[in-house]
Parts: C-alpha cells; sequence; structure tokens
C-alpha cells in the first residue's frame, strides 16, 4: 500500500494560496494570546473585509514551525469580545459602582498627566507605581515613563522568573538552562513544559527527548499530562521544594557523589555545606514533603551518577517562603554534581533557549539614571534594597505597593496605573487588594477589555490588542519580525506604547518620548540591527539569525560577572560557586540555603489540621487559559467551562463528593465555591484549582464569579501576613494554604 | 487515495490545539465539535500514568452510523473513504448516534447531524492537511493518504 503522508508546510506562499481560494487576504504576524519570554509564536492572520477571521500556525518561524496551541486559535475571538473597550472611560460614581462617562482619549490623557503632576508636586514623583506582573513587550516603556518622572515603583509580581533568577544569579553568576536536546536525564521540577507555550520549543524538546530514550522525572504535587509523560513522578507537597532540595543535597554529600575536581576548583563554601547538609536526612524530608525517603534517595544517586542530567527549574518553586532557598539549594546541587555548563546539563546563557547571532535591541528603560535616592525611596522592594536594582532594573513587590495604601508605610502610593493586569485577581491576598483599591486617591486602568476591578478605576485607558497595531517589531529565539497590523482599531483608542507617548509628551517629559512618535522610538530600538523598520519589512517573515556554537565550561567568565546593582560589584564576591552566600551573610540573610514552613501547612500549623486536614495550593497555567484572562473566550471556555478542584477520588469520597459537584473550599482566609473533578493522579492530602477566575462569558451565557467569599479567585484563599507568607530575600509569595471541602 | 488520521499517544501533551483549531475553522457553534482530546488514566496513586487520545471520526470502513440511517443521508465516499452526511436529507432523528461507538454524531441548532469530513472541499486533500492536524505543535497527529488497490 503506497503511502504519501507528506503535507505542504504552511509557508507564506502557501498561505496565500489557501486566503486566495477563499476570498481572503493573509497577514503574517505574532501571536498574541501568552506571556512573555520566548514564545512569540508565529502566524498567518486572514482577513475578509477588513474583519479578522482565524489564524494558521507559521512554517518559517523557528520558535512554533507552523504549529500553534488552542489559545492561538482563540485570537478573533477576543479581538471581537463584547467584552473590549472601545473608548475612554470616566469614574463618575462611587469607586466600586462601575459607573463611567465616555470621554476621548486626549482628555483620558490630560486627566492623568493633570493628577501626576499635582501628586509629584504634593507628595514626590515615588507617589506613582505602575504595575507589571509579568514582563511584558511593552515592560521596558512603564519602566522609562517612571524612570523619567522619578519613581523605582515598577510593581513586579514577586511570584514569577525574578525569583529564580535572583537565587541562580547570586550562586552561579547565571541562570542556566538545561540543554534538554543533549540530555540523557531530565528532571522537570515545579515546571510545566507544555502549557507555557504549547507550540514553543519545550513541548517538542520534552517529546525529543523521550523518544531519544532520556529518563524523565517530574516533581509536582498533580499529574498534569507532562507528569504523565515521565518516568517518575515525585508527587511532594506544595511549597516543600526547599526540603526536598535540600535532602537531595544531603544524599549527594554524604554519600560523596560530587565532582570532587570541580567543588575544588570553582565553589565556596563546600566544607560549611557538608556540616550544615547533615541534618536534612531523607526521612526528615519525607514528614515534609511527602515523598519517601527512599525514592528521595534514588532520584538524587540518579542525577549525581548521570553525567548528561539537567534541571529544567519552573515556577512552581517561586510561591513560597522559602524559595530562595529552594532555588539555592537546587543551584548548589547542579554545581557540586558536575552538571554546570556541561554537555546535557545546565548551560550558563539563561534559560530561554539557545543564544543567537541576534543583536538585542537598543535597551529603552533608561536604567542608566537610576540613582541611590530611587533605591531608597522603593515603597516595597521586591529584593532587599542593598541588592536593587535587579536584572530587569528597580522593582517593588506588587502586592507590597498595593498594601502601602492601606499602611502608609513608609509612604502611601497615591496612583497606580494597571496596564494589562488585574490585581484583584493577579496577586495573593484580594480582600485587602481591593480594600486598598477603594481607597487609592488614583487608579488608572489601561486595557482591551474589561477587568475584573475595572469598577474601581478613576480613568479607563482602553488599549489595542497587538492584531490592532504596526508596533512592536519583536526579536526573540534568534527570529526578528516586524509587526503588521492585521485590522484596524475597533474604536477611540492607541496601543500601550502609545500611551505611554502621548502621557509622556502631555507631562512635559517629551524629549525621552520620541516627542510622541512611535515610529522614532522603533528605530531607536532598530539600531543594533543595522537597518531600518522599512528595510526589516522587506522581509515578510522576519530574519533567522544562526544559534550561536554552544561552548562548554566558560566559568572563568561568568563567575566574574558584575551584577547590575549601582555599585557593581559581582554576583560572586569569590569568583566562585557560592555556596556560602558572603552577600546575603552580609545583609543579615541565611549564608546557606534553610528550611521555612510555608505561614499554613500539615507540618507547620499541626494544630490547624483538625479544621482544615487538606493542602490547597493552585495552577499557574492551563492549557486554555493565560493567567486571569480568556474566560470570555467560548472557544476556550469551552474546554474547561467552570473552575476545577483537582480531589483525589478517596479524598472526595470520605467527604461525599461526586464527580462534578459543586464544593465549597474553606481556608482560614476565604472560601471559594469550585467544581469537583475527582482527579487521580493528585496526592490525596492536596486539592488544586487553578488561579484566575473571575471572568464570565457572555456569549456562553456564564456570568462573572464574586471577587471573594463565593467566587472561585483562588488569590483570597493565601495568608499575606508579613513575616510569614513571603520569602525574606526574594519576595515569593505563599500559595500554600490548608482548607477543608464540602458539597455546596 | 484513502484518507484518514494517524495518532502516537506518546507524542501528544494535551495541549487540545487539534480541537480549537478544528472549532475556528469550521466555524462550529458552541457545544458542536467535531474533535476532542481526552486524558486516560491508567494504574493508581502513587504508580499511575495518564495517556492521552484523540477522538474524531474514524471514517469507518463499514460504518454503523451509514447502516442505521433511516433516511440514507449518511454514505461513504469510494474514491476518498469519507463519509459524508446529506444534510438536505438528514431528519435529526439522531440514530446515527446510537449506533456510534464513539459517539461522534453532532446536532447543532438546524438540528442535522454534523461531524469530521476531513475538511472535504475545503482543503486540497492530496497535498494539505486539516488545520487540525497542521496545527498539532509535536506531530501527534498526522494525516495519511494511503493507496487501495
Amino acid at each position: 500500500m503506497a503511502q504519501n503522508n507528506q503535507s505542504e508546510p504552511f509557508t507564506l506562499e502557501h498561505a496565500r494560496r489557501v486566503a486566495a481560494r477563499n476570498g481572503e487576504e493573509v497577514v503574517p504576524g505574532f501571536c498574541a494570546m501568552c506571556g512573555p519570554g520566548p514564545n512569540a509564536c508565529g502566524i498567518y492572520a486572514f482577513v475578509k473585509d477588513g474583519r479578522f477571521l482565524r489564524v494558521a500556525g507559521m512554517a518559517e518561524s523557528p520558535v512554533n514551525r507552523g504549529g500553534l496551541c488552542p489559545k492561538a486559535h482563540a485570537a478573533p475571538q477576543w479581538v471581537y469580545s463584547p467584552d473590549r473597550l472601545k473608548y475612554p472611560l470616566k469614574r463618575i460614581g462611587e469607586k466600586g459602582e462601575g459607573k463611567f462617562e465616555r470621554i476621548s482619549w486626549d482628555e483620558a490623557i490630560q486627566i492623568v498627566a493633570d493628577t501626576l503632576k499635582r501628586q509629584k508636586a504634593a507628595y514626590g514623583p515615588e507617589s506613582l507605581a505602575i504595575l507589571s506582573p509579568a514582563l511584558r513587550s511593552y515592560s521596558d516603556y512603564l519602566r522609562r515613563f517612571l524612570t523619567v518622572h522619578g519613581s523605582p515603583n515598577y510593581g513586579h509580581s514577586g511570584i514569577c522568573a525574578m525569583q529564580r533568577a535572583f537565587a541562580f544569579m547570586y550562586t552561579l553568576g547565571d541562570w542556566p538552562g538545561p540543554e534538554l536536546g543533549k540530555s540523557d536525564l531530565i528532571i522537570y521540577w515545579g515546571r510545566q513544559p507544555i502549557y507555557s507555550g504549547a507550540a514553543a520549543p519545550s513541548p517538542k524538546l520534552l517529546v525529543g527527548a523521550k523518544a531519544r530514550g532520556a529518563k524523565i522525572i517530574a516533581i509536582k504535587p498533580s499529574m498534569e499530562p507532562d507528569a504523565g509523560m515521565a518516568d517518575i513522578w515525585l508527587p511532594l507537597r506544595p511549597g516543600t521544594d526547599a526540603a526536598l532540595a535540600l535532602a537531595m543535597l544531603h544524599v549527594v554529600v554524604g554519600e560523596d557523589l560530587i565532582d570532587a575536581a570541580f567543588v575544588e576548583q570553582w565553589c565556596f563554601g563546600f566544607p560549611q555545606l557538608k556540616a550544615h547538609v547533615q541534618k536534612f536526612s531523607p526521612e526528615w524530608a519525607e514528614g515534609i514533603t511527602g515523598v519517601g525517603a527512599q525514592q528521595i534517595r534514588d532520584v538524587a544517586r540518579l542525577y549525581a551518577t548521570t553525567p548528561r542530567a539537567s534541571i529544567d527549574l519552573g515556577n512552581g518553586v517561586e510561591h513560597a517562603p522559602s524559595s530562595n532557598d529552594a532555588i539555592r539549594a537546587v543551584a548548589i546541587l547542579i554545581a557540586i554534581t558536575g552538571h554546570l555548563d556541561r554537555p546535557g546539563g545546565n548551560l550558563f546563557g539563561g534559560p530561554f533557549g539557545v543564544p543567537s547571532t541576534m543583536p538585542l535591541p537598543q535597551d529603552i528603560s533608561l536604567r542608566e539614571r537610576f540613582t541611590q535616592e530611587m533605591v531608597d525611596k522603593l515603597v516595597g522592594p521586591e529584593f532587599p534594597r542593598p541588592f536593587q536594582p535587579f536584572v530587569e532594573g528597580l522593582s517593588s513587590a506588587y502586592y507590597r505597593i498595593l498594601d502601602s495604601v492601606l499602611t502608609e508605610k513608609p509612604y502611601p502610593i497615591r496612583t497606580i496605573i494597571a496596564p494589562g493586569t488585574q490585581p484583584s485577581v493577579s496577586t495573593r491576598g484580594s480582600k485587602r487588594v481591593l480594600e486598598a483599591l477603594k481607597n487609592l486617591e488614583f487608579y488608572v486602568v489601561v486595557d482591551v477589555a474589561r477587568t475584573a476591578d475595572m469598577a474601581y478605576a478613576d480613568i479607563v485607558i482602553p488599549t489595542a490588542t497587538p492584531y490592532e497595531s504596526d508596533h512592536p517589531f519583536d526579536g526573540r529565539g534568534g527570529w526578528l519580525m516586524a509587526r503588521n497590523k492585521i485590522i484596524e482599531p475597533l474604536g477611540d483608542y492607541k496601543s500601550t506604547y502609545e500611551f505611554f507617548l502621548d502621557l509622556g509628551v502631555a507631562m512635559g517629559y517629551g524629549a525621552d518620548f520620541w516627542h510622541g512618535s512611535m515610529r522614532e522610538a522603533m528605530e531607536a530600538q532598530m539600531q543594533p540591527f543595522g537597518m531600518t523598520l522599512d528595510e526589516l519589512r522587506q522581509h515578510p517573515v522576519g530574519i533567522t539569525y544562526e544559534p550561536l556554537p554552544r561552548t562548554y565550561e566558560n566559568y572563568a567568565k561568568v563567575f566574574q560577572r558584575r551584577s547590575p546593582r549601582l555599585s557593581g560589584a559581582p554576583f560572586l564576591p569569590q569568583g566562585k560557586v557560592a555556596i556560602y552566600n558572603t552577600s546575603f551573610e552580609a545583609e543579615g540573610f541565611s549564608p546557606l540555603p534553610e528550611w521555612r514552613e510555608p505561614p499554613e501547612s500539615l507540618t507547620g500549623t499541626p494544630e490547624l489540621t483538625g479544621q482544615y486536614p487538606l493542602l490547597l495550593s493552585d495552577y499557574h497555567t492551563s492549557k486554555n487559559y493565560t493567567a486571569s484572562w480568556q474566560r470570555n473566550l467560548p472557544l476556550l471556555r469551552e474546554l474547561e467551562p467552570h473552575p476545577l478542584l483537582h480531589i483525589h477520588p478517596e479524598t472526595a469520597s470520605v467527604r461525599g463528593i461526586s464527580q462534578g459537584d459543586w464544593v465549597i473550599v474553606d481556608s482560614p482566609h476565604c472560601s471559594i465555591r469550585v467544581k469537583a473533578e475527582l482527579f487521580p493522579g493528585i496526592r490525596p492530602d492536596t486539592v488544586m484549582v487553578l488561579h484566575g477566575w473571575w471572568q464570565g462569558c457572555g456569549e456562553l451565557g456564564m456570568e462573572d464569579m464574586p471577587l471573594l467569599a463565593g467566587g472561585a479567585n483562588v488569590n483570597a484563599m493565601y495568608s499575606v501576613e508579613e513575616g510569614k507568607a513571603y520569602d525574606p530575600l526574594i519576595t515569593a509569595m505563599t500559595s500554600q494554604t490548608l482548607v477543608e471541602v464540602r458539597r455546596a | 487515495m484513502e484518507r484518514g488520521f494517524s495518532f502516537a499517544p506518546e507524542k501528544c501533551i494535551q495541549c487540545h490545539a487539534c480541537a480549537v483549531a478544528c472549532k475556528s475553522w469550521r466555524e462550529l457553534e458552541p457545544k458542536v465539535r467535531y474533535r476532542w482530546v481526552e486524558n486516560i488514566w491508567q494504574g493508581s496513586y502513587p504508580e499511575i500514568r495518564c495517556v492521552s487520545s484523540t477522538i474524531a471520526c474514524k471514517q469507518c470502513d463499514d460504518p454503523p452510523c451509514v447502516a442505521v440511517c433511516p433516511e440514507d443521508a449518511i454514505s461513504k465516499r469510494l474514491e476518498n473513504g469519507i463519509v459524508v452526511v446529506n444534510a438536505e436529507a438528514c431528519s435529526g432523528c439522531q440514530a446515527c448516534l446510537g449506533a456510534c461507538p464513539d459517539a461522534i454524531p453532532q446536532f447543532g441548532a438546524d438540528g442535522k447531524m454534523q461531524k469530521c469530513d476531513l475538511c472535504l472541499g475545503r482543503i486540497d486533500l492530496g497535498s494539505e492537511e486539516p488545520p487540525c492536524v497542521a496545527t498539532c505543535p509535536t506531530k501527534a497527529l498526522g494525516f495519511l493518504r494511503s493507496e487501495v488497490e
């Protein structure tokens, strides 16, 4: 039987043919349906009579190579959603009431500028904060605006990426990414390699590694599909990664499974570590993590004795009071077992794919203007002041900015601008966040669609989706491409970039904002590429740069790297792996990784387990939703219409809970109402939900949910108690608590 | 030339892109689906695994839906093996749904049976693949073309 299973790849030529057949046009572009990082997939957008219809994956893109995830296909529903904001709004009712009147774009800019000028004169520029939970392609515009204004208060999440970056860089001088293509053993630890960019390289690398016969180990509390593909699953209790990592160090140090030559030449403080980890036996860790001591030993031995072994450490380790310790302990484990910057191990150069010959766009963040005075004025530093600025610049923790409105310590923030972020569902402590928004002097929401807490806004700025915008150009993963406008904007709005340019001009900062010209802003950033934007547009599917040849064992160079602190002091004072961390010690923090219980846990607060016998944590990402948006898109909502509680069948059964029952989950801080999904692949002592639920889907007749009790907003369930709920060094806010579950 | 899908469960990451690409390209109304993904549990905690399955009309060799249809509205095309529905003739009795072992037949607002037809008439079946296959990031889902003697 003859077979011809080769199909034409979805190239520009092919896309044009498909479009012509249907009487449509095709526009090459970027997908904009998920977060930052390496996930800027190439798409072909199909348009008819000015209407955006659907997408296909761009075969020429080295990021997605023609594939696309489900979120990508929902883009037209996002653009045309009835929830879109079409024109600027000004509050006319009480805060929280949701009464607005329509104003023009120029009026809105003027009102914001007048308020900021008045507050700057009365309270100083630091009274302004801009929230940005995740890195966005517009993040540098937010930073630039703050710096020109004179405020250091860029509000970063405190729960994503920079927490890993900090602990890794102050231990290893770099955040080394796993060389998955060459590893014989891969540990996915607190990582979701599929849902965070299903069409990006990481799932293909996982599938490729399996096909090659590499051993896969998954460390996470529940069996998502990636853990289902693993050879070994360590179902640890949420928030106990540090205890597990310390026990693995205990094993490799105690059994002498280290790379003695590397430790001797390139590590500082190994003797102290050896004494320190004595007490963290696998038996001790079993009591805390719920993972069997023997399994901990086996995995530690397997990792240490496999020459080409890597660890892909995910966002899951950034949500506990011992996060910095967990990440440092893993960094030390990588180093002392000889897996640092060696083939198939964890390589210098960052975690986001293979470095390429592509230049970086011109940095427009104005970090060169940071001063000690700005460091001193941070309202709630994400990292302690002696470690500011960090790699992305100065930052206050997102939640601490909101908290300052209520505590007025050290001073209250007076204006918060929230572009593309929803404080009441994006950070912990939702009850206090709403209180803060009610008491905040001036709240500006900048978004493409109705947000969870828009009712508290004084001014609402609608913005273009990236599908309605011809900027910015994007260059990631060695791939540079201009952005094409797929359709014209649907209302009286501009892009988020243009908002900050217009506001800059209205504030009198025009000289620093290209006098309001987006074109000039883009050209300035294009300079390192040695071409203009028009020249880049001559390449309809962009330019792909060659990857840089891999080199290994770059210790001498990387261990000398200077930190971004104003002093420029190196990350590693001894020019060696900081096993014993004198930088931390000098500022009063533990020089060696420790174990610290979450504010509520089975082992840390046994007195609570009578009333609240189960652990609750949440998933950071899902197959069909990005963070706290996209529930209003029917194509995605149909895949998961209701907020689900993953609960083990036996845990459910003893509570009289059946598949699909609505249940109430009570924690010491709030309660949520969710639907039970009997989930055989979860620890029986743990239940989990997806974060970010609030939004209804009008097209499917589904209403918004309450932000607090009775809703499904898991962020309301956790402690935000200062001194207990955060990692002392990197803020990392807890996403663990104790709960009981009952039928609704 | 017969057409059909191939599926490699060990490559499926359960991203559900196939299901959504299909709905978008075929402009399916809510609740109507031609393809979906299922998670199958094996074993029990902690000795547990999960594997993937993606489900769509298999274009059976001897389709029970064709046999059961009282209106003769369903037929199997000999030249390409695709099972097609004549919407004009379909009375919406749903006998096909009862007969199909995979509960494939779908009924939307017009009450007529609809299901995957491999994008017959929408793509060039000789050189192109349906959107569900094209979107698959890990190539777990494939499109087969085999000569039949």
